[in-house]
């Protein structure tokens, strides 16, 4: 039997962890929010938090329902590849020219909660592990969604887009820009990997955790080549080697993906 | 498989985007000139010291520094900011490219013009 908590904490990334807590509960919400706001304080350097106040005050002068700091910043995983991104809920504020890549997903409220009930990973993200900055109940009427009807990203969504992405892929590397190839490469082996974890019921959490999770999977050699794409500068014919891999995955059922292995793979973890 | 220097790669990027917008895939002439104009002003702040850090925004303020300093005959880091929102879109949700009012062959010509003056250089 579950216990519901009327406490907040971070749900584990496992499918059924949001129903752990009493999300529609007022006392557990304020609870939430004060504990985002304490993990984006501590999660952004002055340079960041001056571009999240900017994006707050925007977002609030527009009449947006609420603001979400999502990412690799709200899981304090930030790397030399990581974007600032946020989800705010409402028309699109005006933020001029930050000195930094913001990724601005904006949905309205009626599309957010329709994209949550699709299955949309994103969304489903920002209701799990975001920051929320603020929230006129839009976020906690999706988190009750999600608790209260297992609410889980759909997978296959994200074998599609990886699938869908390939061909492309393919093509940049071999067209020799590896500065470019790189980053298609880091793309699609992330939602390969954010596929096989949902499909496994595992939350995938930010980019730079997805290897060890997928390692947990028992997908070592994806685990090896996700971590080598953001923490190590890999030549085109290990980006190639990158490409067969998700081929190769996306190509079998996620039972199987978890265990298969590319027999002629050469990559190496450092 | 070797790199290749930036400024053949943003030409036959663009090539590569020209060919796709005639009859092509349009998410694709929409990438393949991202990646071109990229190229291009990697190329172009390369020779002026402009550090990059393969980071977009700063390739979206060496586009504007560009222009400011006669390099370029236009600005074109609204068009390269624009150009990776839409293809961060078709990457992620298979859309097609939305550039608003403005087709993809006068994206194409904005992008050619940078290659242009990154082939000027080069040779």
């Amino acid at each position: 039997m579950t216990t519901v908590t009327r406490k907040w904490k971070q749900p584990a990334p496992v499918r059924g962890a949001l129903s752990e807590m009493d999300v529609a509960d007022a006392g557990v919400w304020t609870d939430r929010l004060r504990f985002d706001r304490a993990r984006a304080a501590r999660n952004q350097p002055s340079e960041l938090a001056a571009i999240t106040a900017t994006v707050e005050a925007r977002s609030r002068d527009a009449g947006a329902h609420a603001l979400i700091l999502s990412g690799s910043t709200a899981r304090a995983r930030r790397t030399r590849v990581s974007d600032l991104d946020y989800h705010v809920i409402g028309g699109r504020p005006e933020i001029g020219h930050p000195a930094e890549d913001v990724d601005l997903y904006c949905d309205d409220a009626k599309s957010f909660m329709a994209k949550l009930r699709s299955g949309d990973d994103l969304v489903h993200w920002s209701v799990w592990y975001g920051c929320i900055l603020f929230d006129d109940g839009v976020v906690q009427s999706a988190a009750t969604h999600v608790a209260s009807h297992d609410g889980w990203p759909d997978a296959t969504r994200k074998v599609r887009q990886a699938q869908s992405a390939l061909s492309f892929t393919e093509r940049i590397v071999d067209s020799g820009d590896r500065g470019a190839a790189l980053e298609q490469v880091r793309g699609v082996l992330s939602l390969t990997a954010r596929w096989l974890l949902l499909a496994h019921d595992v939350f995938p959490l930010s980019r730079d955790e997805l290897s060890d999770q997928v390692l947990d999977l028992g997908c070592s050699d994806l685990a090896a080549a996700l971590h080598r794409s953001m923490h190590c500068e890999p030549e085109l014919d290990e980006l190639a080697t990158g490409v067969r891999l998700v081929k190769h995955l996306t190509s079998l059922p996620a039972a199987r993906a978890r265990r298969a292995r590319l027999p002629s793979l050469t990559t190496t973890a450092d | 498989m070797s790199p290749k220097p930036k400024v053949q790669v943003a030409r036959e990027h663009l090539t590569k985007a020209q060919d796709e917008a005639t009859g092509g895939d349009p998410r694709d002439a929409l990438q393949w000139g991202f990646a071109s104009l990229e190229a291009a002003i990697d190329a172009l702040a390369a020779a002026r010291g402009i550090a990059i850090d393969e980071k977009h925004w700063k390739r979206t303020e060496a586009a504007r520094s560009l222009h400011a300093t006669g390099v370029l005959p236009k600005d074109l880091s609204d068009l390269h900011r624009s150009l990776n929102e839409a293809r961060k879109a078709v990457f992620y949700d298979g859309e097609d490219p939305d550039l608003g009012e403005v087709s993809i062959e006068d994206v194409l010509s904005d992008v050619e013009d940078a290659v242009v003056a990154a082939e000027a250089e080069a040779t």
